[in-house]
């Protein structure tokens, strides 16, 4: 939700209660002013009707006496209520009563005044009407300024935003727009200072790796190239060779690791960031051509449901994904197994026949993660740093004793 | 056949020039940008194998300047650095061939070979070995006479053990000759073990004597007294 809505929301949501007490408010004032006035009135005509009576010693005319009970007393005038019935639209409708006694020819006689009052449901509608308008105009209104000064407060705001949603790492830094507003002008600063430290900190590891990467395989490549040579150079017959194979392998088995743990930094890195559309059939073509003979020197039977699925990502990367996958399915497999690739727009599935795996399945995607046969590699961890890269959802599951099943849900 | 080797790091270099010169090829090394510019101004070069990360300039400037001075050398990168950007880079200049490191000097080797013959016999020569022999331009295998059918890795296996006749093949060599990046290599000797065992069975079968030997626990080479 936007900041503005939420805004207009929660006020709106605030206005309620005090749409509700000013109503209850209103309602009761306008009653009580209406009761005043009648008040005001009767009492005013019981006075005209009283002085008259002394004077003359009769009621005047021109009155507005609605009964006369004789023989009743009041020591005081009293007001009451009642409803009455309104004969024209057959309808109860409210009146203000005054009752008082006068002495006349030595009997008491109890005068009524009465005045129709302002009904309940007249001022309730009253009341609404004049709240409910009062509202309407105090939001137009409000909307109207609160949209200006938003718009005109904020627009640092959104303009910082829209820059940072753009920048991508490796890119020149934004330059903030210049605000007068203090908390604006803070993130800013403090945009700026961590855009710049995150910079450095990805140049610097790139740097490092690269340096890291440079020097350490030219050095393995001189290792190897003389333990090659030796290898070559010692008698088969004398058996020591065992020693200087074993130097080889640690050199080759290391070059290769560094090489995977610099894909996987360069990865979480976000070196590889020329997204495409790729369309992934392709890919999965070429890999299992790649792996064709193995596949066939093994006896696998491979299913393949190929749905035209394009996903825009780095080239480089689908096809790492698409190698590591197929290369597992491969790798872990059984002689006379099965891999059953399924890809679709929405996912790809890979399943093959292996052997059983024990302990948690989720332990294969972190990097070096033991199985059955020691060292079960990095590949699946590679899998799954580009997976959180895009935001694929990876899952892992056996399905019968031992068919293990990749799946990659695209989004 | 000329060769010039360059690379900064001195043991390497040494490790380079004297397997080149084993398989009988004229070698030149330099070790700086502006060593190696000097030589390629003043002499040709069949193949000159040059590393990207140099003192004074960079390797791909180097290949620039040779493609302009004599565009016919053969160009091979060795690099420690497996960056896609470089090798693109280094291929669309002109190179021939990219190597990372660290790479095996069988695996060098055999690339020296196959540039050489694309160069030198445009695209055609066969290499033999006793009965048995390649024609590289055809992809084909012919031994004691007949003509035997082999599968994509059984022919670059064949051809990875003709072009280092002298040379015992580690099994991780072979392996990252076959696959390249794409396997680790401890879960592929499986593999390279029945693609030697089908080629052995497949080359015996025409009569001939198998020229593969086991090297106990390290690899394979070809026999020395085959034929």
């Amino acid at each position: 939700m936007k900041l503005i809505k939420r805004t207009y929301f929660l006020t709106a949501l605030w206005l309620l209660p005090v749409m509700f007490i000013g109503s209850v408010f209103c309602f009761y004032m306008i009653e009580y002013i209406a009761y005043e006035e009648t008040d005001e009135f009767l009492t005013y005509e019981m006075e005209r009707l009283l002085d008259y009576h002394k004077t003359n010693g009769n009621l005047p005319d021109y009155h507005k006496v609605s009964n006369i009970i004789p023989g009743l007393r009041y020591d005081k005038p009293v007001f009451k209520d009642t409803l009455l019935l309104e004969t024209g639209d057959n309808e109860m409708v409210p009146y203000r009563m005054l009752y008082f006694t006068i002495h006349h020819k030595g009997r008491d006689f109890t005068i009524v005044l009465s005045h129709l009052l302002l009904g309940k449901d007249d001022v309730a509608q009253g009341t609404a009407l004049i709240i409910f308008g009062l509202m309407f105009l105090v939001s137009a209104f409000l909307v109207l300024i609160v949209n200006h000064v938003t718009r005109k407060i904020w627009a640092p705001f959104y303009q910082s935003l829209n820059q940072l949603t753009q920048f991508k790492i490796g890119n020149p830094l934004p330059q903030f727009p210049k605000t007068t507003i203090e908390e604006f002008e803070t993130l800013n600063a403090t945009l700026a200072a961590l855009l710049k430290k995150i910079t450095n900190d990805y140049q610097h590891n790139k740097e490092f790796n690269e340096n890291a990467s440079h020097e350490l395989q030219t050095h393995l490549a001189v290792i190897r190239s003389n333990t090659e040579k030796l290898l070559n150079k010692i008698p088969e017959s004398t058996g020591k060779a065992s020693e200087l194979q074993t130097i080889y392998s640690a050199s080759t088995r290391l070059s290769q690791v560094q090489r995977s743990l610099l894909l996987l930094s360069k990865i979480s890195n976000g070196e590889y960031s020329k997204d495409v559309n790729v369309d992934m059939r392709q890919i999965l073509f070429q890999s299992l051509s790649t792996f064709s003979e193995t596949i066939e020197l093994r006896g696998i039977t491979v299913k393949k449901d190929f749905q035209p699925c394009e996903i825009y990502m780095d080239a480089g990367l689908a096809e790492i994904l698409i190698n590591n996958l197929v290369k597992n399915a491969v790798k872990h497999n059984v002689q006379d197994g099965f891999i059953s690739i399924k890809l679709t727009a929405s996912s790809l599935e890979t399943e093959n026949s292996g052997l059983p795996i024990q302990g948690d399945p989720g332990r294969m995607f972190r990097r070096f993660a033991k199985g059955n046969n020691g060292n079960s590699g990095i590949g699946l961890a590679i899998v799954d740093q580009i997976c959180e890269l895009y935001g694929f959802v990876l899952s892992y599951e056996v399905s019968g004793t031992s068919n293990h099943k990749i799946t990659i849900r695209w989004r | 056949m000329k060769i010039l080797i360059v690379e900064d790091n001195t043991q390497l270099l040494e490790a380079i020039r004297e397997t080149l010169v084993g398989e009988h090829y004229v070698c030149e090394t330099a070790e700086k940008y502006t060593a190696a510019s000097e030589k390629i101004h003043m002499h040709n070069y069949d193949v000159m194998v040059v590393d990207i990360n140099l003192p004074g300039g960079s390797g791909l400037k180097l290949i620039r300047e040779i493609k302009g001075i004599n565009p016919a050398t053969g160009i091979i990168i060795i690099s420690a650095r497996n960056s896609l950007d470089h090798k693109i880079e280094g291929l669309e200049l002109g190179a021939d061939d990219y190597l990372t490191k660290p790479f095996d000097m069988a695996e060098l080797v055999v690339r020296v070979k196959a540039l050489l013959r694309r160069r030198s016999f445009s695209g055609t020569s066969t290499v033999t070995f006793g009965d048995i022999s390649i024609d590289t331009g055809r992809r084909e295998v012919t031994a004691g006479g007949t003509k035997v059918d082999l599968t994509k890795s059984e022919y670059n296996i064949l051809l990875f053990f003709f072009s280092n006749p002298n040379r015992v093949l580690t099994r991780e060599s072979i392996a990252e000759h076959i696959w390249g990046d794409n396997m680790d290599l401890a879960d592929s000797f499986d593999f390279i073990y029945s693609h030697i065992r089908n080629l052995r069975k497949k080359l015996t079968a025409t009569g001939v004597d198998d020229p593969i030997k086991v090297v106990y626990g390290i690899g394979y080479r070809l026999k020395r007294d085959y034929n």
